[in-house]
């Protein structure tokens, strides 16, 4: 029955669409609960003069008022350097940034307290672009590098070199549940903490830190999220604590619950990106040569950004070869919320970059955009080895693209394209393929680690802990398959509970693709260990009944709910009766795993000149997409007509779940490459700040037809034979765009059509605009 | 006088009265009622999270229809029944739309999914067929960021409709009928410490209030005041609800004039014009969600004064007559004149506007309507464009034109207008025109779009007419 590989619903599918399901805000409301809340900067950039809560504090209902002053210790905390502020102390380095807690009685008291205090301050430059921040040399942490090769040298024999800038905007991460926590103060100062977030350890620590606790009197408790999408990786921490803070202050439960608004003004959101490159290639449309220097825009603190970039920076190369390549990354400090994990975590980003230089380079030579990918196809055997040194191996990158483009028609299709731009007054078509090669595991060694807890109870049941946290993606239902399959009974035989710092501790993040391979690796590692144990046991038990046989735990099978002697298959044992037994001879029902993902290093400083090199993947999932799709040239609305997505994601534990990974994340990416764009005052303010102003895809600019499909092969290195699969298709969102910037190619002129992420319908049509004007000065021009 | 709402809940009897009027309809769900599958997302009609079956009276029956409850008000509920995600399963068992969600993978997370659940278990209460774009189009109103909808459309082709349930079994609506009837004959007035809201039973009762409490602000669909009063704290002193008031809500057409009623929501007049004015079909057809429309009237999107309202440039154009209402006696005013700045119109404090009359375009007439937004679907306007012509030959006779999203106003174009009749369809003709029209507006930089963007939109709006004339995509409305 392996229950492993099935298409079984989403462990709470059945709670999710009677809208049982319980989420933070759901929870009833104790009878001394407050309500906490928080008054935040104003204003981008300022130095705070004065700061009077006397009259806020007067407002009824309102129960207390808390600044900095009120933690316990130092102020400062950020998952890797700790530079950020919980509370403003005096500097302001961001709009949204907290500077007073609330805590009130009810949502009308928390209202009249913020516009009762009174603030003052004097206002310092904002530093809000990117190139701002490179004009004042602002930057978070040094400028990374990542080197092969002599690009110089390959530059000068170039037969063709194309230099650029590309501009790649944020994301806003729009999960449907706000950012919420409710804390509940228990004996001795310790603190139960329920928090949707991605990251239990992490706000662990954090309110542990702030509020002067050790970690172990901090309980940190998901049960699952209203999506996270990184966006509660290292951000909900910030509503905790200050629920934490009050809940410890006040020893009331608290409850914190952003506003929609609130959140998107206050949240950081995927990395901007400005990047130069120069990028050298033969006639073939093959790279000799690239040389890139990326700019990020990591907001007012360090938050991710780092390993942002570090992602960043080892997915410019995607699923294309760079013999000679030195891409360098810097972090710019500006006057915005930290920006912070999104799916794909700079992979995304990267990828862009050279899917627009793929698009460049056959615009240049006038070329199928598929061949020059294809000319620069990392190999199975040869030109398989990545900048930073990590071998692709087993790669299916070839086979993926020579199928999808079999199966998609991609050729006729593609003639059918243009064709039609080649008649049309008033649309163009535009169609493209992309790719991913996403690495996984975190670039960061030691994040490479988990711990599971499996408890067997008397009837045979079992529940899971580990450190992995469900947001939707259904890390869970995998947890439950594998579990099931561990001693082959039946899945509804298994429940995964909710994630508690208090079961399994010092977890990594649910991050980076990869809490089914981590926390699934571990849970399998505690039920081996059960295992062992119940497989002797019924060893003995099954020769007590067969006296003419030796007990032999090798010959011991689990199969279909019972246990047997391969050489006795007669005699069998129940699962629940084995546990029953176990329980009476003392055996133990319950055991913790743990996994570390074998043979990943990673540097940033190797050799003399102190670039990055290693093998910090444990593999790559791959895959890619033909997008075709048709643009009004007149309002720049987008028709995505057809979607194929071809991937190697090994063997899905969950063939259903895996599929829904895929749509989504496809979809997500679309969004972020067209309708989804950020707009700013000249202050700061984020002017589209909730779904009225920010469009995220709807169910209407869903692709007209909608192929997904993988391949059939299995990943031997990873658990079940299965690959990550929550960021990587994202990436294939890519296709989109660059079936756009193959449609501008028909308006263009001859000229490669510049165009910044996303293309919205605004960037379309002035973009278009140029192109008419500046082809009908040619058109004079050839005239005269 | 009543000083209580009465509605029922899932089948159950709710009186409500005081303070607790003065609250969307989500936050009493929530947490009065204790039932939290109804989510709050965006607070604003968006999201569709929220989404529940409103169901009213309807010639001896409960007709029940998807709206946002987070910005519904109770005082816009009256005498209505509501069946939230709590009261959709058969006798504790999964309905036939839940099961097929759960077995499609219709949900991830799982925070969207009751409003999409209740959404599309409204659209099976009253269709018995579905294909994928009629899923879509009764999901337009609900976001999800998890699934890419993929599974969820599946889900919906996966519903038998013939072992849904009908809502009309599960709560039958007898009792309930009455009691609202019963619950009609008086009108309502509910006051808390800082507000009040009056909710007549009749017109006559509605401006007898208005003149002796003029500043009260006029609620019907409220898919705009609930916005700003979530969003804004925006708390007026005095309300009047017209939920109860009957006999505004017929569209009527004789002569080729059409007659709306001010309570007629945007989805009848979907429905009426489908046939009638196609161009006006599909412009509603975008316009914000099935349960915005479900709510929203075609009166409050002219009242909102909005320069970016989707319905004034058609009414512009076919030089559409406000019907104006006040204790002291009836006027009607041209919507052309109406508007007088932004956000400031010809509306005296004690009148209500009461209907909206439409002349229909005449045999020879063509109507093009354009609406760009940075999504197709609920997505509010950067420019919106109407173009009432009549052609002879290749020669525009007549031609009334209506920019939206270029100025503080919706703007008639008289001088582009006038350059236009008489001229050739050409390309050089509709460029220089494009230009005048851009003379004639004044855009803004703002979350929607730039100046440079919407002057170009204008230009670009102008050029789209011209393709659609020349290749033959406009055809005269049916008479």
């Amino acid at each position: 029955m392996s229950s492993v590989g099935k298409d079984i619903p989403h462990d709470s599918a059945k709670a999710h669409v009677s809208g049982e399901s319980i989420y933070i805000d759901d929870f009833p409301p104790a009878r001394s609960e407050l309500i906490v809340d928080f008054y935040y900067a104003p204003t981008s950039h300022a130095r705070i003069k004065s700061l009077d809560l006397s009259d806020a504090s007067k407002v009824k209902g309102v129960h207390s008022l808390y600044t900095y002053k009120d933690l316990n210790s130092d102020n400062r905390f950020g998952p890797i350097v700790k530079d950020e502020l919980l509370l403003v102390e005096d500097l302001i380095e961001f709009m949204g940034h907290p500077i007073v807690v609330i805590a009130a009685e009810n949502l009308k008291a928390i209202k009249k307290a913020k516009n009762a205090i009174k603030i003052d301050y004097e206002e310092l430059e904002a530093v809000l672009t990117i190139d701002r921040a490179k004009e004042k040399e602002l930057y978070l942490g040094p400028t990374r590098r990542i080197k092969r090769g002599d690009v110089e040298a390959a530059f000068k024999k170039a037969e063709h070199i194309i230099e650029d800038e590309f501009v790649i905007h944020g994301q806003e991460q729009f999960y449907l549940e706000s950012q919420a926590a409710i804390v509940y103060p228990k004996e001795n100062g310790q603190l139960e903490v329920h928090s949707s977030t991605q990251h239990p350890t992490e706000v662990q620590e954090v309110i542990a830190h702030l509020l002067g606790l050790q970690m172990n009197q901090v309980v940190c408790i998901t049960k699952r999220m209203g999506g996270g999408f990184g966006g509660k990786e290292s951000q909900a921490t910030h509503p905790a604590a200050m629920a934490a803070l009050v809940a410890q202050k006040t020893k009331r439960p608290a409850r914190i619950v952003f506003n929609k608004d609130q959140d998107m003004q206050v949240t950081g959101k995927r990395h901007p990106f400005k990047n130069k490159y120069k990028v050298a290639f033969d006639k073939s449309g093959r790279i000799t040569a690239l040389k890139a220097d990326f700019f990020s825009d990591g907001g007012a603190f360090f938050d991710l950004s780092t390993a942002v970039m570090a992602r960043a920076l080892c997915h410019v190369d995607n699923a294309y070869y760079l013999e000679n390549a030195d891409i360098r990354g810097t972090i710019c400090k500006t006057n915005l919320p930290p920006n912070t994990a999104f799916r794909g975590f700079g992979g995304p980003q990267g990828i862009a970059t050279i899917e627009n230089i793929m698009e460049e380079i056959a615009a240049y030579l006038a070329l199928d955009p598929l061949e020059v990918r294809k000319v620069n196809l990392y190999g199975e055997k040869d030109r398989n080895v990545t900048p930073y040194g990590e071998i692709v191996f087993d790669n299916s990158l070839p086979l993926i693209f020579e199928e999808l483009e079999k199966n998609s028609q991609y050729k006729k299709r593609k003639q059918a394209v243009d064709e039609f731009n080649s008649k049309s007054s008033w649309q163009l078509k535009g169609i493209a393929v992309s790719a991913v090669k996403f690495g996984i595991s975190f670039n960061t060694k030691f994040l490479n680690q988990a711990n599971a807890l499996v408890n067997i109870y008397l009837d045979g049941s079992i529940q899971v802990s580990t450190g992995a946290t469900e947001m939707g993606q259904g890390v869970n239902t995998n947890i439950k398959q594998l579990v099931a399959g561990a001693f082959d009974i039946d899945h509804e035989q298994v429940i995964v509970m909710p994630t508690s710092t208090e079961k399994n501790n010092n977890t990594s993040a649910t991050a980076a693709s990869s809490a089914t391979d981590l926390n699934g690796s571990a849970a399998l590692d505690a039920c081996l260990k059960i295992k062992a144990a119940l497989t002797e046991l019924a060893a003995r038990i099954i020769q007590s009944k067969e006296l003419e046989i030796q007990a032999s735990p090798s010959s011991i099978v689990f199969e279909n709910g019972f246990i047997y002697d391969r050489r006795r298959p007669a005699t069998k044992l129940t699962f629940k009766e084995l546990v029953k037994q176990a329980y009476l001879n003392r055996v133990s029902l319950g055991e913790r795993g743990f996994y570390a993902t074998a043979g990943l290093d990673w540097t940033w400083e190797a050799g003399e000149e102190k670039t990055a090199a290693g093998h910090p993947f444990l593999y790559y999932t791959q895959g890619a997409a033909v997008t075709e799709l048709t643009i009004d040239k007149l309002t720049g609305e987008i028709q995505v007509d057809r979607v194929d997505i071809l991937m190697d994601i090994g063997n899905p534990i969950n063939p259903g779940i895996a599929r829904g990974q895929l749509s989504g994340a496809f979809v997500q990416g679309m969004g972020w490459v067209t309708s989804e764009f950020l707009s700013y005052a000249k202050d700061g303010t984020l002017m589209s700040h909730s779904p009225t102003t920010y469009k995220i895809p709807n169910i209407q600019d869903t692709p007209k037809v909608f192929n997904i499909d993988w391949i059939d092969r299995e990943n031997k290195v990873n658990v079940a034979g299965t690959k990550a699969v929550g960021e990587p298709p994202l990436c294939l969102g890519l296709s989109v765009w660059c079936a756009v910037k193959y449609a501008m190619r028909a308006a263009s002129g001859g000229k490669i059509p510049k165009l910044e992420l996303p293309a919205s319908n605004e960037e379309i049509v002035m973009r278009l605009a140029e192109f008419s004007h500046s082809n009908k000065e040619r058109a004079v021009l050839s005239k005269n | 006088m009543r000083d209580y709402l009465v509605f029922y809940v899932n089948g159950e009897e709710c009186r409500v009265s005081g303070a607790d009027v003065f609250q969307p309809l989500s936050s009493y769900l929530r947490y009065q009622k204790g039932q939290t599958g109804t989510k709050i997302v965006c607070e604003e009609g968006d999201c569709g999270a929220c989404s529940i079956l409103l169901g009213r009276a309807d010639n001896g029956k409960i007709t029940y229809k998807a709206i946002n409850s987070c910005i519904q008000y109770l005082y816009q509920i009256d005498r209505c029944h509501i069946v939230s995600i709590e009261g959709l399963k058969n006798d504790g068992e999964l309905n036939p739309v839940q099961e097929a969600m759960v077995k499609c993978h219709g949900a991830q997370c799982g925070f969207c999914t009751p409003g999409f659940v209740v959404t599309m278990c409204g659209y099976f209460d009253e269709q018995k067929k579905a294909d994928p774009q009629s899923i879509k189009d009764c999901l337009t109103g609900n976001l999800c960021r998890c699934t890419g909808y993929e599974p969820i459309i599946k889900a919906g082709m996966n519903v038998d409709p013939e072992a849904i349930i009908p809502l009309a079994k599960l709560y039958p609506a007898g009792e309930m009928l009455r009691c609202f009837e019963q619950a009609g004959k008086e009108s309502v007035q509910i006051k808390s410490e800082e507000q009040t809201v009056f909710i007549p039973a009749n017109l006559e009762d509605a401006l007898k209030f208005k003149a002796a409490n003029p500043d009260a602000i006029v609620v019907s669909g409220g898919t705009d005041l609930s916005v700003i009063m979530n969003k804004r704290s925006y708390e007026p002193s005095s309300i009047m609800s017209l939920c109860n008031v009957e006999g505004l809500d017929g569209i009527k057409s004789t002569n080729g004039i059409v007659n709306v009623g001010a309570r007629v929501t945007l989805s009848q007049l979907e429905e009426f014009f489908k046939e009638r004015v196609p161009e006006f079909h599909n412009i509603l057809w975008v316009f914000g969600s099935p349960q915005i429309r479900n709510a929203g009237t075609l009166a409050g999107n002219i009242a909102n004064a909005s320069p970016i309202a989707d319905t004034p440039p058609f009414l512009f154009i076919m030089d559409a007559l406000l019907e104006l209402r006040s204790s002291k006696g009836t006027r009607q005013v041209r919507i052309n004149e109406f508007y007088k700045g932004y956000k400031k119109f010809d509306l005296q404090k004690d009148e209500l506007i009461t209907s909206i009359v439409i002349p229909m375009p005449k045999k020879d007439e063509l109507i093009k309507l354009y609406k760009v937004s940075r999504r197709k679907h609920l997505d509010i306007s950067t420019n919106t464009a109407a173009f009432r012509l009549s052609m002879k030959g290749n020669q525009i006779e007549n031609i009334a034109i209506a920019y939206g999203g270029v100025a503080a106003t919706i703007l008639r174009l008289p001088k582009t207008e006038e350059f236009l009749t008489g001229k050739e369809l050409t390309v050089s003709n509709i460029e220089a025109a494009a230009e005048i029209a851009v003379s004639e507006i004044s855009p803004i930089d703002d979350v929607r779009g730039s100046k440079a963007f919407r002057n170009q939109l204008a230009r670009n709006l102008m050029m789209k007419l011209y393709f659609d004339l020349s290749e033959g995509r406009l055809a005269a409305c049916p008479q």
